[in-house]
């Protein structure tokens, strides 16, 4: 959100520095930050620098043609302006990821005051895409056993997805009324707020920092707003 | 659907029908005037209920409506930035004010509308049951599923299939038709959030949150249409019947979609020409445009292919619901793709929004030319997968579930 409120290309290049990549670096995980942060914005990026070079419509400045489609030099300034933007996003949102595991948000979100069942419905919906990602992979497998075919022409993959996406699907539903039952018997829908044994620890210095970025940010759209910055 | 209900939502229709027509023979422009023709059948329905009946649900359902109503119109006139010509960014010629404004009326409004709808069930009874009901364990087990199917199907066609829908809101529907709108609205709002910052790569989607709201409201619609049980299965129906579902099915997509392009044309001001000028036009883009008529023609055809092979009239109402949905995501969502992301979120999309931007239009028309292309079919393929799947289900599995009575079959008499 910083970066969306600084303007320009030098605002979010400054801020990705300071906010994502310094702590990358303190925490040891900057290599990795790095390669998932590239290889998650590539498929944007490629879309934002293909479809602003060639179809920005105050391109004035021709910098190349490609038959009939002209890239412009305010394409791509605008280009490289939204990419800056877009890799401040995807690098706090790595970083994020990389340095939090959804149990803990869940738990730290339950500990301020989140509704525990909705902290559960978080927890549990982050846990099923892998979990139904491996049990795609167990059909694909016990399919391929019973003469399903997964590597000849197009037409015939494609009618092997309702084969694989079918069971997968239903079974994740059917399996609701299971855990349903083995919820409620551990007290699910008791109401009221929970005891927990653990939560993530939170000093005061990061509670100052949270709350001085908090207070920065209507100050920088107020500041970009009257044209300050 | 039993006579009395028949009955109560034909006079609410009916009464709908010619305020709208009155309205619109006043000068009025036709989108307000169907608008408020809807808003009055719902109204009057709600009401002859409430005197039948006696239940109070219909009716707070109803009057919070017509605040949301209220809301977005008073936001438009007194708030929204949408004419304003010094808010068009010279270089993108994108009104992101407009865009801003637009996310952020339809939020409020959807908020005061429940506000208004539960704030009057609590001073009438003290609690929440319709809250309540809707969520059971099992709606939150579903809500989780849900989510899951809503990513990593997103996920697939928005990075690896490259084609113009979606389809990332399956699970959405799914809880909204059996557990509730409410629910359906924070399965959608949750797991966009969760999309786009919990979940890790490769299956996050970071754009996703921006579309938030219109996960909601498309989990708020399904709600309802199941609530009004358009996906209960209908089974061997006479042909005259299955042609008079297929016909009306045709004049309301049709109808819904013109009111729908007239209406953004008259809140927005700006143009959305869906049939380019030949002469200004690159030949390629003519021949798509075509291209794509061609399809809708098909689809008609496919429709009443549909209705009479598998003599199944919900194949009819799952089109209206789907077309309605789709049209409702398009208008809510594409302000916000062409303000935050200038139309570009790295899926199959993007080619349609560049197709219409090189045919002359700015960001927010190419933005809503695509999503009225690409919704609408994106949620009638996706209605029609979850009447599929609850096809598939046990009648003892979704009968358990909140709104699970509306998607069983009517017992025969």
């Amino acid at each position: 959100m910083l970066a969306v409120a600084l303007g320009g290309l030098a605002g979010p290049a400054v801020l990705v520095g300071i906010a994502v990549l310094l702590p990358a670096l303190a925490g040891r995980i900057l290599g990795r930050l790095l390669r998932t942060s590239l290889l998650l914005t590539m498929p944007i990026a490629i879309s934002v620098l293909v479809v602003n070079l060639f179809f920005y419509p105050a391109g004035q400045q021709i910098l190349f043609s490609v038959g009939p489609i002209r890239g412009t030099a305010e394409g791509l300034a605008f280009a490289l302006e939204t990419l800056a933007r877009i890799g401040a996003i995807s690098g706090a949102i790595t970083l994020f990821y990389l340095t939090t595991t959804p149990s803990e948000l869940v738990l730290d979100l339950e500990r301020r005051g989140v509704s525990p069942r909705i902290a559960f419905v978080a927890l549990a919906s982050v846990q099923t895409v892998p979990a139904m990602v491996d049990r795609a992979a167990t059909i694909t497998a016990a399919q391929r056993a019973r003469g399903l075919d997964t590597e000849g022409s197009l037409w015939r993959r494609l009618r092997g997805v309702l084969p694989l996406a079918g069971p997968v699907l239903l079974g994740s539903i059917a399996q609701v009324e299971e855990r349903t039952m083995a919820l409620e018997s551990r007290a699910f829908t008791r109401p009221g707020r929970r005891t927990l044994l653990w939560h993530p620890p939170d000093s005061t210095l990061q509670r100052v920092a949270r709350w001085v970025l908090v207070a920065l940010l209507p100050g920088l759209f107020v500041a970009r707003a009257s044209g300050w910055l | 659907m039993d006579t009395a209900r028949g009955t109560r939502a034909g006079i609410g229709f009916a009464v709908g029908a010619v305020l709208g027509v009155v309205l619109f023979a006043s000068g009025q422009a036709w989108p307000l005037a169907a608008a408020v023709g809807a808003i009055a059948a719902d109204l009057v329905y709600a009401l002859l209920d409430r005197m039948q009946t006696g239940s109070w649900g219909s009716l707070r359902v109803a009057i919070g409506l017509v605040a949301f109503a209220v809301a977005t119109y008073v936001g438009i006139i007194a708030f929204g930035n949408f004419g304003d010509p010094n808010a068009v960014d010279p270089n993108t010629f994108a009104n992101t004010k407009a865009a801003n404004s637009w996310a952020l009326i339809l939020t409020v409004a959807m908020v005061i509308g429940a506000v208004v709808t539960f704030g009057l069930e609590l001073l009438q009874t003290g609690r929440l049951d319709s809250l309540a009901r809707q969520f059971t364990t099992r709606t939150y087990l579903l809500m989780a599923v849900g989510i899951g199917v809503n990513v990593i199907l997103g996920q697939t066609v928005a990075s690896a299939l490259k084609i113009p829908i979606y389809l990332d809101s399956i699970g959405t529907i799914l809880v909204g038709v059996l557990c509730g709108p409410i629910a359906g609205a924070l399965t959608g709002g949750l797991g966009n959030v969760l999309w786009s910052y919990v979940i890790p790569p490769p299956f996050q989607y970071q754009p996703a949150a921006a579309f938030a709201i219109t996960a909601v409201a498309i989990g708020v619609i399904a709600g309802f249409a199941g609530r009004a049980g358009f996906l209960r299965p209908r089974p061997n129906r006479s042909t005259g019947e299955l042609l008079v579902g297929g016909g009306v099915t045709v004049g309301l997509v049709g109808g819904l979609g013109w009111a729908a392009s007239v209406a953004y044309t008259r809140i927005f001001e700006t143009d959305i020409n869906l049939f380019p000028d030949p002469a200004k036009v690159d030949t390629l883009f003519l021949v798509l445009g075509y291209l794509a008529l061609g399809l809708v023609a098909l689809a008609v055809v496919g429709l009443f292919a549909l209705l009479l092979v598998r003599r199944d009239l919900t194949a009819a109402y799952v089109v209206v619901a789907g077309v309605f949905t789709g049209i409702v995501a398009a208008l809510i969502s594409a302000p916000i793709a062409a303000g935050v992301f200038g139309g570009v979120t790295a899926s199959g999309t993007d080619f349609l929004v560049a197709a219409f931007r090189q045919a002359g239009l700015d960001v927010q028309a190419a933005t809503t030319g695509q999503g009225l292309i690409s919704d609408p079919i994106d949620k009638v393929t996706t209605f029609f997968t979850v009447y599929l799947i609850l096809g598939a289900l046990a009648n003892r599995f979704k009968a358990r579930f909140p709104q699970g009575e509306q998607v069983l079959e009517e017992a025969s008499a």
